[in-house]
């Protein structure tokens, strides 16, 4: 009985240590993590929209308007440059190969696909992480958001994005998030009344 | 024991990935772009000779019996310690590594290295058998993932050494590749490994 409080004391100890080393160093580190997320938002916000000078999110409950069941949009800011709406940004969560993956997409006001940028991914490094890289991102950029998108070899046709070699699940899981983005953009935003959303 | 025997030990003799065959699935994981594998290396290398050094000072104050635990503690602090500076000064390298950085916990060469030297030695032959596993692993996933991307990309550290007109060949980004690189590094590794020793044998016959 005694040796065990013993050892159970050691253990403690030890376990204190550590985790006072561990507090020490996550006080020194919080703060630039936060402000490098932040930044690193602030950026994604004006790569994928990149007409607009400032954004402004939308609260919880006009999110929650629009999204309706699709919880896995998870925030929504509108773009603007000086007075003028020029376009959305949609965060959104869908499931990767590795895990969770978070993306950002941007739509302009004139129904155009304005770049996507992937957030946080678990992905395999070299595969489903290359969603990451400009030669997948870039081809999203420009598509008309009336038609439904795929991913392909080699895209050609207006609609068509590039497919990653070896990572078709996180190209799908992408794909399929660009296109329910999509859709409840043509559903809500846009002001084009009667425009039908092609499936 | 001599440092520089200690430290040559974790980079030619006993390999942590050439020798030891140990913590195999993180190195076929990263090793698929060199960026990946160096940056992995040099993290195991860190928090290898840190859990090291404190499982040598700790040595002689932890009962035998819990001593797992109490190195299983050590080491995950370590990594966690990696992984907050790393999120705050490389935010780049870390959403490239991802899960693995974590997982760092588990990769049996820190425990081993931890259990099997650290554990019985000094603080500076410690530090030293850290150092020493960690650039010999390091220089293993170094090879490893240039030569996969290498052949899979057509790149090397993200800067394309071959045209257009070459055809990545996938396969050395996925799983099996890995394997065939692995063993057949492992085989060169070898016979050299085996060519030197039977040398110094010589050497040493010669010498009488």
């Amino acid at each position: 009985m005694n040796e065990t409080i013993k050892l159970a004391l050691i253990l403690f100890i030890i376990t204190a240590v550590a985790a006072s080393v561990l507090a020490i160093s996550n006080s020194v580190t919080s703060e630039r993590i936060a402000e490098a997320d932040r930044l690193a938002s602030e950026r994604a916000k004006m790569e994928v929209l990149d007409i607009a000078e400032e954004f402004k999110q939308l609260d919880e409950n006009r999110l929650k308007e629009i999204v309706g069941d699709n919880t896995n949009i998870t925030e929504i800011n509108e773009g603007y440059k000086g007075s003028d709406l020029v376009g959305y940004t949609f965060n959104i969560e869908v499931n990767g190969y590795g895990g969770p993956l978070t993306f950002m997409t941007g739509i302009s006001k004139d129904g155009k696909i304005t770049g996507i940028k992937v957030l946080v991914h678990e992905e395999t490094p070299g595969l489903g992480a290359n969603s990451t890289r400009p030669f997948f991102t870039d081809s999203f950029k420009g598509k008309p958001v009336d038609s439904e998108i795929t991913a392909v070899r080699e895209p050609k046709a207006d609609n068509e994005v590039q497919a990653l070699t070896s990572a078709t699940v996180t190209t799908n899981a992408i794909v399929d998030g660009v296109n329910l983005i999509r859709q409840i953009y043509s559903e809500k935003l846009s002001n084009l009344e009667g425009m039908e959303v092609e499936r | 024991m001599k440092l520089s025997k200690v430290f040559f030990n974790g980079v030619v003799k006993e390999n942590p990935i050439f020798v030891q065959l140990i913590g195999m699935c993180s190195v076929l994981a990263v090793t698929t772009a060199a960026k990946n594998g160096l940056a992995m290396g040099l993290a195991v290398t860190g928090v290898l000779i840190g859990s090291n050094v404190v499982v040598s000072l700790i040595r002689k104050v932890v009962p035998n019996k819990i001593r797992i635990p109490a190195f299983i503690v050590v080491i995950a602090t370590f990594v966690t310690i990696v992984e907050m500076f790393m999120k705050a000064y490389a935010q780049d390298l870390y959403n490239a590594l991802g899960i693995f950085i974590p997982l760092i916990v588990v990769n049996c060469i820190i425990l081993a290295r931890a259990e099997s030297f650290a554990s019985k030695h000094g603080l500076l032959a410690s530090a030293v058998d850290g150092l020493g596993m960690g650039v010999g692993y390091t220089l293993a996933l170094l090879i490893l993932s240039i030569l996969r991307e290498f052949l899979g990309s057509g790149s090397i550290f993200d800067i394309q050494i071959l045209g257009p007109s070459f055809e990545p060949a996938i396969i050395f980004l996925m799983p099996p590749g890995a394997f065939i690189l692995l063993g057949i590094l492992i085989g060169i590794f070898n016979s050299i490994r085996n060519k030197q020793a039977s040398k110094e044998v010589l050497q040493k016959e010669e010498a009488r």
